[in-house]
């Protein structure tokens, strides 16, 4: 399924802006972006819920930009789940197959298998309003299974769902994808619930995708200062390039601090921008430490210690500092930050300065 | 693919689905709007009848003048009224539990099931010094612009308690509470919180009590006939809707009283329209000077006797001006002496009355539901919020104005292509129809549109998906609107009238028994329009119920 130059533009925002995008068969693609990015309009489009103004969309070459959304076959799953609230759970299950007068005995089937597979069997004649959230997302994943779309497309499966069963059915909406060989696309603004689902991730920012690639890819390689602060989040410092080489390279700012990363493309005396995310960045010894700064501020997060450390003229760095090491260190001490050079990557200066670069709305 | 699929699969298609739209887009225009203000036409090309037959006529501009100011005096006499009597009783009912709540909010529609123009008869029998008052009457009343205020707070009383309870339902109660932690008194902290708050909820009540004042005409008939012990003439009390029955009914023999009734009839639309705009812009505007706080004299009033003398007062007005006055009727009839009278015209006439009633209520539901899916799921499209809004103008024109408009409409197009009954109807169709589409349009806007669209990528068609997802969740409003439509079409004189002089329907045979002082046989038939409409009415309260649950 491919998107390409897809335009939408609404009355006094542009909610796609020459989006492009190919999913692959049987593949689980999340779509991440921040809110407001046009994630929703990109599954719109697909589902043809909405007619984009330029752009084509093809389903298997075939192109289907204008096709109804009930002759798609790739169904959608909304934040809210929609469950028809005057049909039973086993009503809703059987909509889609209903619909295209499947055959009473291959229904009934059918029927059984899903709510065993969704684990409904003995709430079958409950109404949505008496399900748990966790309950009405899995009877609203069997009624989009149950149509055997050709792509389930999910906005927000998770959201309205409590933090813990979050986490518990971010594995079981995999491992239900990977066994029925769906293919999926999935919208999140969450970036570890698309880092831990993902075949591979799609970055979406202003109606435009930025990078797609596999989770380590877009984590570790990410395209621009965004991905890298918006995939696991980084520490950017503001300088200039001062050697380059295929060891690896030399930013220094304005206050002289000097610090080191890998390898990079931008020429030496070419304005930067060094990222390196938070995981990778360490408080060392002041003497071993090419960035020294003082703490600013120490948040408890239960097994990690998150450490706010202020370097003059260079910014605020963070760090994450295993929670048995939290004695060492107190607010207001002197300490040194530094990485794994490979750990940090050299980015052009964004043209409209490094904060607008890195603005999430 | 059988043939009932190859259907489905043709008006599922884009261009079936836009015809459709348009089909009923035009329907509503061409059938509701249009005739509704089609008399405004008539003051350009008949200008010089108007001119030689009325305005240089100082006795028929007399008349015409006193009874539109008369409507318009009574109309804003009956919203202060239903006002200053209905908020207490709305705020008990949005804000208090107590016991025989259930009961009161039952007795509050109970004027609705009337039909006005048994309404008109009843209220008229208990208030007003007639002839031969029947026992336990007051008979006390000998002013008709009195009595006719008292019978217009009847039926719009409810309307004005109804929006008021909604919309302060709506209000949080905590803005309140807020206030009174900070120190105010009760009546403090309502006047300066809450009631500034409810002015849309006015604004509906208000439109909805002068509109329904303004265009009553069978109660306001049978009340001022039975008053007078006789027919109504031309130098009685009149307001602008009886003026137009008489005179419709006196055209038939005399039509140099056309220009005369084309005259009133604009004077209404016009006035009625531009009332409506200021009425809106007068609530919502204007600022009152309601921030200046006197905390000693308020909080007395905030305690104590005072709140309890204020909400018995307003259950006393409930009962002795509302319910009583409705229900009178059934004394009478216990008390009166039977006679050998011939039922079978009126059986005819009820007959009549449910066919009209009925083809209403299925040409609302079949072109209104459409045309309130089209405003409700295209809010941002400018025709749709202009449709919104064309569909009022026939809930505030007076609906003999209309009536009598809509007659002259299809008698310039074709005279001979439309029978007296067609015309009925079309007229009832014009002010019900936007019960439906209002009803329809607010149940819609509440619903999630992903249900739908959810129906659609699992590969339902739009009929569908409407069929079995949307309808079931608006079912109970779909009801209520076909239930109002019906009752109110059920109970209509005015517009019945001003179409047709000597129309054959329930309500006008009870104004016509009412002239000829039957009036045994006239309670009689009151009573049968009573039953049938409360019966509908109880209907129309389970299936509502229903949806809430």
């Amino acid at each position: 399924m491919t998107l390409s130059g897809i335009v939408k533009r609404f009355s006094d925002v542009t909610a796609a802006d020459g989006l492009d995008l190919t999913v692959n068969d049987r593949e689980y693609l999340c779509l991440l972006g921040p809110t407001g990015a046009g994630k929703t309009t990109a599954l719109r489009v697909i589902a043809g819920l909405t007619v984009p103004d330029e752009g084509k969309v093809l389903f298997d070459g075939r192109e289907v930009t204008h096709l109804e959304p009930e002759k798609r076959n790739a169904v959608l799953l909304s934040q809210t789940y929609s469950l028809f609230p005057t049909m039973t759970v086993a009503e809703n299950i059987m909509f889609g197959p209903d619909i295209r007068k499947v055959p009473e005995k291959d229904k009934e089937q059918m029927l059984f298998s899903l709510l065993d597979l969704v684990r409904l069997t003995s709430r079958a004649d409950s109404y949505p309003r008496e399900l748990s959230g966790g309950m009405q997302q899995r009877c609203a994943l069997a009624r989009a299974i149950a149509t055997s779309p050709d792509v389930l497309l999910l906005d927000e499966p998770l959201r309205a769902l409590d933090a813990r069963l979050r986490i518990d059915l971010r594995r079981d909406l995999k491992s239900l994808a990977r066994t029925l060989g769906l293919t999926v696309v999935h919208v999140t603004h969450d970036q570890d619930e698309a880092l831990v689902m993902a075949d591979r991730i799609a970055i979406i920012r202003a109606g435009r995708i930025v990078q797609v690639g596999t989770p380590a890819e877009v984590f570790d390689e990410p395209v621009s200062p965004f991905v890298a602060n918006f995939v696991g989040q980084s520490n950017f410092f503001t300088g200039t390039v001062v050697h380059s080489g295929p060891e690896g390279s030399v930013v220094e700012d304005e206050a002289g601090n000097r610090v080191k990363a890998r390898p990079t493309d931008v020429a030496v005396g070419e304005k930067a921008v060094l990222a390196v995310k938070v995981g990778h960045t360490h408080l060392l010894k002041l003497d071993a430490a090419a960035l020294k700064g003082k703490i600013e501020r120490m948040l408890f997060e239960g097994r990690v210690v998150h450490v706010d450390v202020d370097v003059a003229g260079a910014g605020r760095f963070s760090a994450k500092i295993p929670a048995s090491y939290r004695g060492r260190y107190q607010v207001g001490d002197d300490v040194g930050i530094g990485w794994n050079r490979n750990k940090a990557k050299v980015f052009p200066y964004p043209e409209g300065g490094l904060e607008n670069e890195l603005k999430v709305d | 693919m059988g043939s009932s699929d190859k259907l489905l699969e043709f008006i599922s298609g884009r261009g079936f689905r836009k015809g459709w739209t348009a089909f009923n887009i035009i329907f509503f225009l061409s059938f509701i709007i249009l005739p509704t203000v089609f008399i405004l036409s008539s003051a350009v090309t008949d200008w010089s009848d108007i001119q030689e037959h009325v305005l240089s006529d100082p006795a028929t501009m007399d008349l015409i003048i006193s009874a539109v100011v008369v409507s318009f005096e009574i109309a804003a006499i009956v919203t202060v009224i239903d006002f200053v009597a209905g908020l207490p009783v709305a705020w008990m009912m949005a804000r208090k539990e107590f016991r025989g709540k259930q009961f009161l909010d039952t007795l509050i529609d109970m004027p609705l099931a009337v039909p006005t123009a048994a309404l008109g008869f009843s209220a008229a029998i208990f208030w007003a010094a007639t002839p031969n008052p029947p026992p336990f009457s007051l008979s006390a009343i000998s002013s008709p612009m009195l009595l006719i205020v008292l019978l217009h707070v009847v039926f719009s009383y409810p309307y004005m308690v109804r929006s008021l309870t909604a919309i302060l339902g709506g209000i949080d109660e905590t803005y309140e509470t807020a206030g009174r932690t900070l120190g105010a008194s009760r009546l403090t902290a309502v006047r300066t919180i809450t009631l500034p708050l409810f002015r849309a909820g006015l604004v509906t009540g208000a439109i909805l009590c002068f509109a329904r004042s303004l265009s009553e005409t069978g109660g306001t008939i049978i009340a001022l006939a039975t008053l007078y012990g006789r027919k109504m003439v031309e130098g009685d009390f009149q307001t602008g809707p009886t003026l137009i029955g008489l005179w419709k009914d006196a055209s038939v023999a005399d039509p140099t009283l056309v220009p005369a009734l084309t005259f009133v009839s604009i004077l209404l639309i016009i006035l009625a329209l531009v009332l409506l705009v200021v009425l809106k812009v007068a609530i919502m505007k204007v600022r009152v000077p309601l921030r200046k706080v006197w905390p000693s004299p308020e909080k007395l009033l905030s305690r104590g006797l005072f709140p309890k003398i204020k909400d018995t007062s307003a259950i006393l007005f409930l009962l002795i001006v509302v319910i009583v006055p409705s229900f009178f009727i059934f004394t009478y009839v216990l008390t009166g002496t039977p006679s050998d009278a011939d039922w079978n015209p009126f059986i005819d006439a009820l007959v009549t009355s449910f066919v009209v009633a009925s083809v209403v209520t299925a040409i609302d539901l079949a072109t209104g539901i459409p045309m309130a899916l089209y405003i409700a799921k295209n809010r941002t499209s400018k025709l749709s919020q202009l449709l919104d809004v064309f569909v009022n103008i026939p809930l505030i024109v007076p609906t003999a104005a209309l009536g009598f408009s809509l007659g002259l409409f299809w008698n310039t197009v074709d005279p001979a292509a439309m029978p007296p009954i067609v015309l009925i109807i079309l007229s009832h169709v014009a002010f019900t129809y936007p019960l439906v589409v209002r009803n329809v349009v607010g149940a819609v806007e509440g619903i999630d549109p992903a249900y739908e669209e959810t129906a659609r990528t699992l590969g339902a068609k739009p009929l569908q998906s409407f069929r079995r997802v949307l309808l079931p969740m608006i079912k109970g409003s779909i009801l209520a609107g076909a239930i109002m439509a019906f009752t109110r079409s059920l109970g209509e004189t005015g517009a019945t009238l001003a179409v047709v002089a000597n129309a054959n329907t329930a309500p006008v045979f009870i104004v016509n028994l009412v002239n000829d002082q039957s009036y045994y046989l006239a309670a009689m038939a009151c009573i049968i329009l009573i039953i049938i409409s409360y019966v509908f009415m109880l209907l129309l309260r389970r299936f509502t119920r229903e949806e809430v649950v």
